[in-house]
């Protein structure tokens, strides 16, 4: 190429074509997916509409052949044209009874023969076609492509909801109050029945389909450029390992998060990408442990957990000195036992099943049986966990355990929440729903980083601290939890603080100063500042705001209106930070401005 | 064999061969252009195209395209022939079968496009 004109030019034509950023694209099958409908319609109405061509050819060709006699007694016969109009309306069953002139009797012998030959080839086709609307897979395959263009069309982020069971719609009803767009997969049509039913504020698409299977992750979103984070929150361990390797290999660097109950599908879930794993029992354990080391501490967690409008949770005050009866040695029985030892509680288990692996001094027993938790200790000891996964065994271990020794501190797991209210009046002190444990998990992961964040500090700051930080939350807000949202201290969120925060001038407490009289202080509780990826919890008043920190915040959605406009309205900002008053229109200020930097009067304030 | 297949191509052949039947032959002359030919050219690429409904691969949809084709000109060509017949005054007069054989024309080169389409899906059929 030595023309360099040339070479020019098509490096300018090379350098247009689009740079794909994402080295892995999804294969998208589902725009074949969602044609193969009107195939199917197509391949199935083959035979039907050859019938119906073939009886019309039939029929009239034949009334063009037979002879007909006009008026005057000549042989006429009707054109292709007349025959076909004829056999139309004919056919239809509109029958007209237009003719040229009247038919022989041959013309009606074989007109005869054709109206049977053409209801059956009419009856034939319309009922292929209504057989095929009814067709399962033919539905199957319309909601399908429903659920594809309706998840195309999504303009806002979402997240990618696989499994719709009692986690997935404790979930769905916290982000739906939060605003945040769901898309949901699960196998039982039942469950995507009840979202459908279900009283939220968006549209959620839901599909029956099985989520392991990556083409309908992919049907879902996966590839959608606005899909947010993939959660999966199946009952099965298989499924959910199976999409949270969909989504690390076919969109690696997308957010997920995961359940299992298994510490192995762990392992191998961590094995692709960095998904957050929530193992309902290992939670349950480390919830456990902090109840017995700090109960504050762990009310302010279930309370944050919980997500917006949650009542604020009684806070337990588990016996620390003793011996713990746990019954059940199972997957939970096990991670509980271990965070008891581990806070230097001495534990003793009874389990029905003489495993190799039980711990040594297992009681061998049915827990139900008051003499087996006699053999156990149940007199002398502090407190008792129903761990099996059947909730009859659970509560009938409750009851007796209570009659022996009414002192002690019950803990239970609830493995079906049609045992709710049975569990409720049994008043419990401490109740493992691990649907719901995942539901919370998962709200803390993904409604925003920064309440993980808090999450995760909280309990290193003590005991006390967490008393005081409830304190405060319940002054302000009172018992039911109020919305927890952030703030950036930016240019785009707040312009109006923009010149101050440069100058290191605006302490996080006069911006708690409302806006209509700065004496007051608005009912808003900062939870954290995250500066530079640097944490602060509950930052004091006294704290100095630099330009770009963000701020996670909880109160009422009447201040946080109210703290927005300071945020990006200057005069008001002048007055609740400096107590001045500064004349809102472009016009004043420029007056004001050649006036001199100081103060207006207030009688000039502009509203 | 393939059932289908034969059917198949017997009805694309067929299609082809009844419109060129229809063709042939001096285009203004009404006499060597039989109706009846063009109505069974019609109702056979009717069917053709019917059987070619639902193939989703790239081949068939070319397919498909060219039956259509073939349908729309043989339409057209019967339309002018029943306007010449029934409603214009002069009859079938010249210029009118010139129209609707030039027609009929059309319909034949995409049903050759057709037949050419199944010979190279023949051709290029590797069995196992």
């Amino acid at each position: 190429m030595s023309n360099p004109a040339l070479t020019f030019l098509v490096r300018l034509l090379r350098r247009r074509r689009p740079v794909r950023r994402d080295p892995t694209p999804v294969p998208l099958d589902s725009a074949t997916q969602a044609s193969s409908t009107i195939f199917l319609v197509l391949r199935r109405m083959r035979a039907p509409l050859i019938t119906l061509i073939v009886i019309f050819s039939v029929s009239v060709v034949g009334l063009t052949l037979i002879p007909g006699v006009d008026p005057d007694g000549n042989v006429a016969r009707l054109s292709i044209f007349d025959s076909f109009y004829f056999m139309s309306y004919t056919a239809t069953t509109i029958g007209f009874g237009e003719l040229p002139w009247p038919f022989t009797a041959g013309q009606r012998l074989w007109v005869t023969f054709t109206i049977y030959l053409s209801v059956i080839g009419w009856a034939y086709a319309i009922g292929s076609l209504l057989t095929l609307l009814q067709d399962r897979s033919f539905r199957q395959a319309l909601a399908l492509q429903r659920f594809t263009r309706k998840v195309a069309r999504l303009r806002e982020p979402f997240l990618l909801m696989a499994g719709y069971g009692r986690a997935g719609e404790l979930l769905a009803t916290s982000f739906d109050a939060l605003g945040q767009q769901l898309v949901v997969i699960d196998t039982s049509s039942d469950r995507v029945d009840a979202l459908e039913l279900g009283s939220y504020r968006a549209d959620i698409p839901g599909l029956v389909a099985d989520a392991a299977n990556p083409h309908h992750l992919s049907a879902a979103g996966l590839g959608h450029p606005y899909c947010s984070g993939v959660l999966a929150l199946t009952n099965d361990d298989e499924a959910n390992l199976a999409v949270t390797m969909a989504a690390a290999l076919l969109r690696p660097g997308l957010p997920v998060v995961a359940r299992t109950v298994s510490a192995t599908v762990a392992d191998r879930m961590r094995a692709f990408g960095t998904p957050a794993v929530v193992n309902p029992f290992d939670r349950f354990g480390e919830h456990l442990r902090l109840a017995l080391k700090a109960p504050a501490s762990y009310q302010l967690l279930t309370w944050l957990e919980a997500g917006p409008g949650a009542e604020l949770p009684d806070r337990g005050r588990p016996p620390t000195q003793g011996r713990w009866v746990v019954c059940g040695y199972g997957r939970f029985g096990r991670e509980v036992a271990v965070d008891l030892s581990a806070a230097g509680l001495e534990v003793v288990v009874i389990e029905q099943v003489d495993r190799p692996d039980n711990l040594p001094g297992t009681v061998l027993g049915d827990a139900s049986d008051a003499d087996v938790l006699a053999r156990a200790g149940l007199g002398g000891a502090v407190g008792l966990v129903a761990g099996t996964d059947n909730d009859t065994t659970n509560l009938s271990m409750l009851a007796t355990a209570r009659r022996i020794n009414p002192e002690l501190f019950l803990a239970a797991r609830q493995n079906r929440p049609t045992s709710r209210a049975l569990f409720e009046a049994m008043q419990v002190a401490a109740l493992l729903v691990p649907t719901e444990v995942v539901a919370h998990e998962v709200y803390a992961q993904v409604s925003t980083p920064m309440l993980w964040r808090f999450l995760q500090a909280m309990p290193a700051e003590g005991d006390a601290w967490a008393a005081e930080l409830l304190g405060r939350l319940r002054q302000s807000c009172g018992r039911r939890l109020p919305a927890l949202w952030k703030i950036r201290l930016d240019r785009v969120q707040a312009p109006g603080l923009d010149r101050w925060l440069t100058d290191g001038r605006v302490t996080l407490g006069d911006l708690r100063r409302s806006p209509e009289d700065r004496a007051r202080q608005l009912q808003v509780v900062p939870l954290l500042l995250l500066r530079a990826g640097e944490a602060v919890l509950a930052p004091a008043d006294s704290t100095v705001l630099a330009p770009d920190d963000e701020l996670l915040l909880a109160g009422p959605g009447s201040e946080r209106r109210e703290l927005e406009s300071t945020m990006v309205v200057e005069a008001t900002a002048a007055y609740v930070l400096f107590d001045r008053h500064e004349p809102s229109s472009w016009v004043w200020r420029a007056l004001s401005r050649k006036v001199g930097d100081g103060p207006v009067p207030r009688s000039r304030r502009s509203g | 064999m393939n059932l289908e297949k034969v059917i198949f191509g017997f009805f694309v052949l067929l299609a082809a061969t009844l419109n060129f039947g229809f063709f042939i032959g001096d285009i203004a002359n009404r006499d060597v252009h039989n109706i009846y030919e063009l109505f069974a050219a019609l109702a056979v690429s009717l069917i053709a195209t019917v059987l070619k409904f639902g193939d989703r691969t790239q081949i068939g949809a070319v397919h498909l395209a060219t039956s259509l084709v073939a349908d729309l000109q043989l339409v057209a060509a019967s339309v002018v022939w029943v306007w010449a017949e029934e409603i214009s005054a002069h009859g079938l007069t010249v210029e009118f079968t010139a129209s609707v054989v030039s027609l009929s024309g059309g319909a034949l080169l995409a049903n050759l496009v057709s037949v050419v389409l199944l010979v190279i899906e023949t051709v290029t059929f590797h069995r196992g």
